[in-house]
């Protein structure tokens, strides 16, 4: 397994709004949905999590509700709401447009330039 | 970010701020247990599983914090925490507590009381309905003949060509004030009675509560017997009988008709306090003889302006009007021109200068109470390093320190804010007594909501004020050396100090500043205390002899009734002398009268000179301790129908005969043209109208026993001021001289009995009122500024401990070290000093209209104030300097 890389500045919230977007979630389950998906290859920091879930919420992307959790204890669950995934599509394009502009540039060979 | 989801985080957290605080520790709780649920499963112990679960969360603190600061509810509910942490703060340290509040609740309290006076007196509009439109329009007269007077009363036929020939006002209102005197039930009783022409009450648009105002054509004479009642004078005479429209009273023996009483919140015009509010309007009927008078000027004019017209506009045609009048009629009217004055400048004209000094004097004070509790708060931060440091150190952010301190002080500024309402209570209470004889509108200064609002606003700027900088300061200070060093000195130390140093000097330099103005005004009263007034006031006590007018149908009436009176007064045990004069010395009611001089070109009555034309009977120069210069004094064979016999001031005969002996000279007085009079005496100035006349102002006596009827105008009695001089305490003459005057005519009112020591003292009062206030602030100033002075010596002390323990330990004296500190607390007073001279020269400028008899740059007072805070400053930086002159070396040494 190779060493698992930082997170870049600003990612977060949108990994969270794509965890969640596959169905609603806790915290921890939202760190281990990444986690998975990234294939362990992602450092989320504990800490960090839940102020962005509280940030997301405050902002209205995703809503929260208390249920309970696979081993029968009271979680909090997060779900995406309908302008998180308006918000969450627009990110999405954004990210797509970036990489594709930042990976041209890096795969640039000095016969294009 | 929607508006809904917004409000309801913000909701949930105000609202449920603990249930969201428990849910955030379950959240949390199940995040760590669920975490090592997991690692036990891949066969961690328990103990150990959750220890690496706290372990990898990182500063479960921090990141709640985080959460709380994510939600965007932090600032409501750390405020609250402030608060809390800040009433527990100064709960611990009382003195510090106790001396904030105090400074800023006496800098607050002052604040308030000042301008709750300032809200009721310049701020609130007139109690009439639009009164920003409402005019007052004055005669200017010409400056030749009556030098520095700006108005002057207006005479009835200029008033009506005013009236008829202008299309600026909706209405013009003339209105005097009469003698009248209420008789039928019990003791007469005077009335302060205006009548005024037709139009009144619907210029200021004022409604009766009962019955009606005047109607048009009620000013004519023979259907002018009605009046209205104020609503006071309706309750206490009436006792609020609402069957009183159209019953009759007797005033001056002559029956009244009851019309109308006005609402509780008329008053026209604007009274000083409560006791002297008009009780009664009537029409004022003039006859046609008295119609065509516009030589003699009597009235005063109110007048609202139209919807559109401007003051400006006004004036113009005012103007336009008194040139064709001064053309058309020039031997009465030349010179003579209109000024049209808003109602406001002119009820509260007089005093604003005095309030507004005031109010800069209150703000200067609440600065300096600010830069105190700075000083303090910053004091303070030196021993809270630590403190701030750990929190520094477990998450607190740089706002969120600033905002601490600011919360503190807020604390502080809020409850010296509640505190100084109690003391502007107390203050208010005090001042309006004083106030009531002099201030306009006196009687509406109250703690109403106005005042509230600018006492809480006042509050929290004074709170962000002084926080600003110790918050700046505190939020500086480096965190890591903070917690290595401890208590000892740090960078930031130094530009604390620093900034601590800039605000006592700013305390000094302020009140330096309003100690110069206190002193000036303290040097001014005295200069008045010791003016000569021209007579000898102790042991005379006055009373205004009352009769109605026409009690008496010809001259000789009222010249035989003053004579008996005298008589009769003359021989009561206990008096040494009484005479009687129109109006007394230090009143405002004299007559200033055209004259002629025998020998001299004839001219018209415009260009004439005028004096103070005052009636005196045999007796009073001598009642009054009023020197004669030369000639003699008038006495009894100066009767009707001999030689008119006058007196003249000096003044009056320097500036009239400068190089001749004035008695034997002839004149002439304009209204009363039958007699020619021969100067017969020169008499010493005396003050007129006021302690603090500049100029002596020119004045003839004339005997009452040679009155006549005035050009013009049919006869009407008109009362007397007796002054009588007695050898026993003049107040405990004064029930027999009641009722020595009673015997001769039960029905005169005895009005004003009093001292003249206390008309002197009157006359001195507005002068004394300002300059205890300002007195009181300045003291209030220098104390506070001791206070920062001392908290920044010992400061400065406890700092150079080691230093100080090093000099001694090399030898230096005590009387050195004593020296070393007081050296530097004079540093700062006298750089304070230096700057507040500066300040104080600029401003001291503006207080020139409330002085007398001194220059505001007067240098005795500006250098008196400065030593005073030098001694001050000494005295302040002694106790510290004392402790910094016991410093054992060995222990200053080790002290760090």
């Amino acid at each position: 397994m190779a060493k698992p890389i930082d997170l870049l500045q600003g990612t977060l919230d949108m990994l969270i709004l794509k965890a969640v977007s596959l169905g609603p979630l806790h915290g921890y389950g939202v760190l281990l949905r990444i986690q998975q998906i990234s294939k362990e290859q992602l450092e989320i920091q504990q800490g960090s999590l839940y102020p962005a879930l509280y940030r997301l919420e405050h902002q209205g992307w995703i809503a929260s509700e208390w249920g309970e959790s696979e081993n029968k204890r009271k979680a909090k669950y997060y779900r995406l709401t309908a302008a998180g995934k308006r918000r969450f599509q627009a990110e999405t394009e954004k990210w797509n447009r970036m990489a594709d502009v930042i990976a041209g540039i890096l795969s640039a060979t000095p016969e294009e330039v | 970010m929607t508006l809904g989801s917004r409000i309801r985080s913000w909701l949930r957290a105000t609202v449920q701020r603990s249930r969201v605080e428990s849910e955030m520790d379950a959240e949390l709780r199940f995040h760590m247990e669920a975490y090592a649920d997991d690692l036990v499963r891949r066969g961690v112990a328990r103990e150990e599983a959750l220890r690496r679960a706290r372990l990898e969360f990182g500063g479960i603190e921090n990141a709640k914090e985080e959460c709380r600061e994510a939600r965007g509810v932090h600032l409501a509910e750390t405020v609250l925490q402030d608060l809390r942490y800040g009433a527990r703060t100064m709960l611990r340290s009382p003195a510090f507590t106790a001396t904030a509040v105090l400074a800023l609740a006496l800098g607050i309290g002052a604040n308030t009381a000042i301008f709750s006076v300032v809200n009721a007196v310049l701020l609130r509009p007139l109690p009439y309905d639009q009164p920003e439109r409402l005019i007052q329009v004055w005669h200017s007269p010409p400056q030749r003949s009556f030098p520095g007077m700006p108005t002057f009363t207006v005479s009835p036929a200029n008033f009506l060509d005013w009236r008829k020939q202008n299309h600026s006002f909706q209405g013009m209102s003339a209105y005097g004030f009469g003698r009248y005197t209420l008789t039928g039930s019990g003791h007469p009783e005077a009335i302060r009675m205006v009548a005024a022409t037709v139009g009144l009450f619907s210029i200021l648009h004022a409604q009766p509560l009962l019955g009606r105002g005047f109607l048009d054509g009620e000013d004519e004479p023979g259907r002018e017997h009605e009046v209205v009642l104020s609503y006071g004078f309706w309750h206490s005479y009436f006792t609020g009988n609402p069957d009183v429209v159209g019953k009759n009273i007797q005033l001056n023996g002559q029956a009244f008709t009851v019309i109308g009483v006005m609402r509780p919140e008329f008053d026209f015009p604007i009274s000083k306090d409560p006791h002297s509010r008009t009780q009664m309007w009537k029409p004022l009927a003039w006859t046609d003889q008295e119609r065509a008078i516009r030589g003699d000027h009597n009235y005063a004019v109110i007048a609202r302006l139209k919807d559109g017209v401007t003051l400006r506009q006004a004036q113009a045609e005012l103007d336009a009007i008194s040139n064709r009048l001064a053309q058309d009629y020039p031997d009465d009217n030349k010179g003579w021109g209109a000024i049209a004055i808003p109602l406001r400048d002119d009820v509260v004209g007089d005093v604003r200068p005095a309030l507004l000094i005031l109010l800069g004097a209150v703000t200067l004070v609440l600065l300096i109470a600010c830069a105190n509790v700075a000083n303090l708060m910053l004091a303070r931060a030196l021993s809270r390093r630590k403190e701030v440091a750990v929190r520094t150190a477990l998450g607190a952010t740089r706002r969120r320190l600033l905002q601490q301190v600011i919360s503190e002080t807020l604390l502080l500024a809020c409850a010296g804010g509640a505190l100084g309402l109690v003391f502007a209570h107390y203050s208010l209470v005090l001042m309006v007594n004083f106030l009531a004889q002099w201030l306009p509108r006196s009687s509406e200064i109250a703690l109403d909501g106005w005042v509230l609002a600018f006492t809480l606003g006042i509050s929290l700027l004074t709170g962000f004020a002084a926080g600003l900088l110790p918050a700046l300061h505190m939020a500086k200070s480096d965190l890591n050396q903070a917690l290595k060093q401890g208590l000892g000195r740090t960078a930031a130390d130094s530009s604390g100090s620093r900034m601590r140093d800039l605000l006592v000097v700013s305390e000094v330099a302020l009140s330096l500043m309003l100690l110069t103005g206190a002193g000036l005004l303290i040097r001014s009263l005295w200069v008045l205390h010791n003016v000569n007034p021209g007579f000898d006031a102790h042991g005379v006590v006055t009373m205004n002899v009352s009769i109605p007018t026409n009690q008496f149908t010809e001259p000789a009436q009222q010249i035989r009734y003053f004579a008996r009176v005298l008589d009769r007064v003359r021989n009561l045990p206990g008096v040494q002398s009484a005479g009687v004069i129109d109006s007394l010395p230090l009143s405002d009611d004299g007559s200033h009268q055209p004259i002629s001089l025998e020998g001299r070109p004839a001219t018209a009555m415009a260009d004439m000179p005028e004096v103070e034309v005052r009636l005196i009977s045999p007796g009073y120069m001598d009642t009054m301790h009023i020197p004669l210069l030369s000639g003699r004094e008038l006495d009894d064979s100066d009767v009707a129908g001999r030689v008119g016999a006058v007196l003249v001031s000096e003044s009056m005969a320097k500036s009239f005969w400068p190089q001749e002996d004035p008695v034997g000279k002839r004149l002439t007085l304009y209204f009363f043209p039958e007699l020619t009079r021969v100067v017969v005496g020169v008499v010493a100035d005396v003050k007129i109208s006021a302690m603090n006349e500049t100029q002596p102002q020119a004045t003839l006596y004339f005997p009452l026993a040679q009155i006549s009827t005035a050009r013009g105008e049919s006869w009407r009695s008109f009362g007397m001021k007796l002054a009588v001089r007695t050898n026993a305490a003049p107040l405990g003459v004064a029930p027999a001289l009641a009722g020595a005057v009673r015997e001769i005519d039960a029905d005169v009112p005895l009005l004003n009995i009093r001292t003249m020591d206390d008309s002197v003292s009157a006359s001195l009062s507005p002068a004394r009122f300002t300059m205890l206030l300002l007195g009181a602030f300045a003291g209030l100033a220098l104390l506070l500024a001791v206070v920062g002075i001392y908290s920044v010596m010992s400061y400065a002390v406890s700092r150079r401990t080691n230093e100080i323990g090093i000099r001694v330990a090399l030898g230096a004296s005590r009387g050195e070290v004593l020296l070393l500190i007081v050296r530097q607390a004079l540093l700062l007073a006298l750089i304070g000093s230096v700057i507040g001279m500066v300040g104080a020269l600029s401003l001291s400028r503006l207080m020139a209209s409330q002085l007398y008899g001194v220059r505001p740059t007067d240098p005795v007072t500006f250098v008196a104030v400065a030593a005073l805070l030098m001694i001050v400053s000494l005295a302040a930086s002694y106790i510290p300097a004392r402790r910094a002159m016991r410093v054992d070396p060995m222990i200053a040494l080790r002290y760090e």
